[in-house]
């Protein structure tokens, strides 16, 4: 086991006597070469919670072995077994990414550093025509995909990378998605920060879900969705207004935005659903429509609009 | 311990290239700054005697280091701080001793043309009566090292906009209100008796005393004063660096 974490639970002292509490009771643990989902919204505790395995903050109660270790009797070793993408900016300054991920390299693995690592993943991204740009100079995709390089170039044991494919174009998120599967084949584990839901579900081994400090569900992603197992998703492309048409009296919970309309059903009722999106087809109302099994994202949805906690 | 050395070489790369250009930039300042004291006040006082002239000569490299450490890097830290490179610093596997000890190399750097380039300029302008000690080398160390240990300490424990607004009066007191470029005894009692506490009076008296070291001495408790001002700044930053 990689990372084990037992009731972790940070509490900040804001002004005067009140109390935040970041991180509530959390238990998880990852194993070699899984791909851990931690989903949350802004705010969440999600960046706390991967501060107290570096190892930066201290838990207020609780306890986060790495590799059977504890974090806290030595904050250094956890640093050189986590490498860490983080989900600001790096500025890099006038530093070009070569330069950046070689130093990256060097300072994490020393002599033993491959520079032509540097080359293959550069390659791998597609990233060769800015490698040698300044970094203040480069956009801000490009400088997410620098801060990946130095966060894998030398993989620690844990790579923690929080929210890597912000700003990145598509063609080169499904590279990253690449490379970072290429690094769990390799044995080395990975914490995925984000709450860019859909792309988490397809790259995670397991998720938790982090709302307001504690864990709504955690598990492998057809084990989250089992609450909603049965459920089918229609989104439909709206041709004129929503006022309209009628939204079937059969849908869970129903979602508009702009001239998209989302809805969630029971998978009895298809057959039902696809009769009457046909019929608003022929109608007019309709552009189209697309019927799907519910995702981690409606499960997330549907959690964290609760309040509750499991 | 080679493992130590390894680290402290590659994170001084990294910050030496991220900052290249501004530190090109920043030594040049520094180098006009110098000249600047030496020439620019004898404008204000006219027809400066020798002891004027040595007073301003051997304050400008003082002016430089305290320049250097208490307002350009308290600057550099609060934007490090307020644009998050100081929390990705943090997560670097390296110790944080090694990050400041890279960190303090590049500062002192910093302040060498400046500090050449002014003396020289001053020798050849004025003569104004150098006489340099070995002591020379050491005395440098010892006050770069205590204005940048000082700068981290403050810059570290006080948010960007407080360390600031610390480094403003520090670069108006230090060229007017300090006894760098005149003597101390020019200044009302009360800011005497401060000038004995802070490190501004012995950073100035230790240079004088190894530039010009026939006309000027500096005290056992300027060099007391320096190591402890050093080990407080230090120690501070360290103890900060490593609080979680």
């Amino acid at each position: 086991m990689i990372l084990d974490a037992k009731g972790v639970t940070k509490v900040f002292q804001g002004p005067g006597k009140s109390k935040m509490v970041a991180n509530d009771n959390l238990s998880f643990h990852i194993h070699e070469g899984e791909i851990f989902g931690l989903l949350g919204h802004n705010g969440a505790g999600k960046t706390t919670l991967v501060n107290q395995i570096l190892g930066l903050l201290t838990p207020t109660s609780g306890e986060i072995n790495l590799m059977g270790e504890s974090v806290l009797q030595s904050p250094t070793r956890a640093r050189s077994i986590c490498s860490v993408q983080p989900q600001s900016q790096i500025p890099l300054g006038f530093l070009t990414p070569k330069q950046a991920v070689t130093l990256m390299g060097k300072m994490r693995a020393r002599e033993k550093f491959n520079p032509k690592r540097v080359e293959m993943l550069f390659e791998a991204l597609n990233m060769g025509g800015w490698a040698n740009t300044a970094g203040e100079k480069l956009s801000g995709g490009a400088r997410r995909l620098t801060a990946f390089c130095m966060a894998v170039i030398v993989p620690g044991e844990l790579v923690i990378l929080d929210e890597p494919t912000n700003d990145v174009d598509p063609v080169r998120r499904r590279y990253l998605w690449q490379v970072i599967r290429q690094l769990t084949n390799d044995g080395t584990s990975v914490i995925l920060v984000t709450h860019n839901v859909v792309e988490a579900e397809r790259a995670v081994d397991r998720v938790a879900i982090l709302h307001k400090g504690k864990f709504l569900a955690q598990g492998t992603p057809s084990e989250v969705k089992g609450s909603i197992s049965n459920q089918m998703r229609m989104e439909v492309s709206l041709a004129k207004g929503l006022n309209e048409i009628d939204v079937p009296s059969w849908a869970l919970t129903s979602n508009h935005k702009a001239s998209r309309l989302m809805f969630s059903i029971e998978s009895s009722e298809v057959p039902l659903t696809i009769e009457w999106a046909r019929d608003n087809v022929d109608k007019g109302h309709f552009i189209d429509y697309s019927l799907s099994p519910a995702t981690i994202e409606d499960v997330y949805v549907e959690l964290t609009s609760e309040k509750g906690a499991v | 311990m080679m493992s130590m050395l390894s680290h402290y070489k590659h994170v001084f790369q990294m910050q030496f290239l991220r900052n290249a250009g501004f530190f090109v930039v920043i030594a040049f300042i520094q180098i006009l700054i110098s000249i600047g004291i030496v020439i620019g006040f004898t404008y204000l006082i006219p027809d400066p005697s020798t002891s004027s002239i040595l007073y301003l000569a051997t304050g400008a490299p003082t002016i430089i280091l305290i320049i250097t450490g208490l307002v350009i890097l308290p600057q550099q830290i609060g934007t490090a701080k307020a644009d998050g490179y100081m929390e990705y610093i943090k997560s670097w596997p390296v110790k944080r001793s090694v990050i400041l000890g890279a960190d303090t190399t590049l500062w002192i750097l910093l302040t060498i043309p400046g500090i050449i380039v002014s003396s020289i300029v001053a020798y050849f302008m004025f003569n104004p009566g150098y006489d340099v000690s070995w002591t020379v080398v050491p005395a440098f160390f010892l006050i770069a090292l205590t204005s940048i240990g000082v700068g981290y300490g403050f810059s570290y424990l006080l948010s960007p906009a407080a360390s600031l607004g610390i480094s403003q009066v520090i670069v108006f007191g230090a060229l007017m209100f300090s006894p760098v470029n005149f003597p101390m005894e020019r200044l009302p009692e009360w800011l005497q008796s401060l000038h004995e506490i802070l490190p501004i009076y012995s950073m100035a008296e230790v240079m004088r005393a190894s530039l010009a070291a026939s006309t000027f001495t500096a005290g056992i408790e300027n060099y007391i004063n320096l190591l402890l001002w050093c080990v407080l700044g230090y120690g501070g930053a360290i103890f900060i660096l490593n609080k979680r």
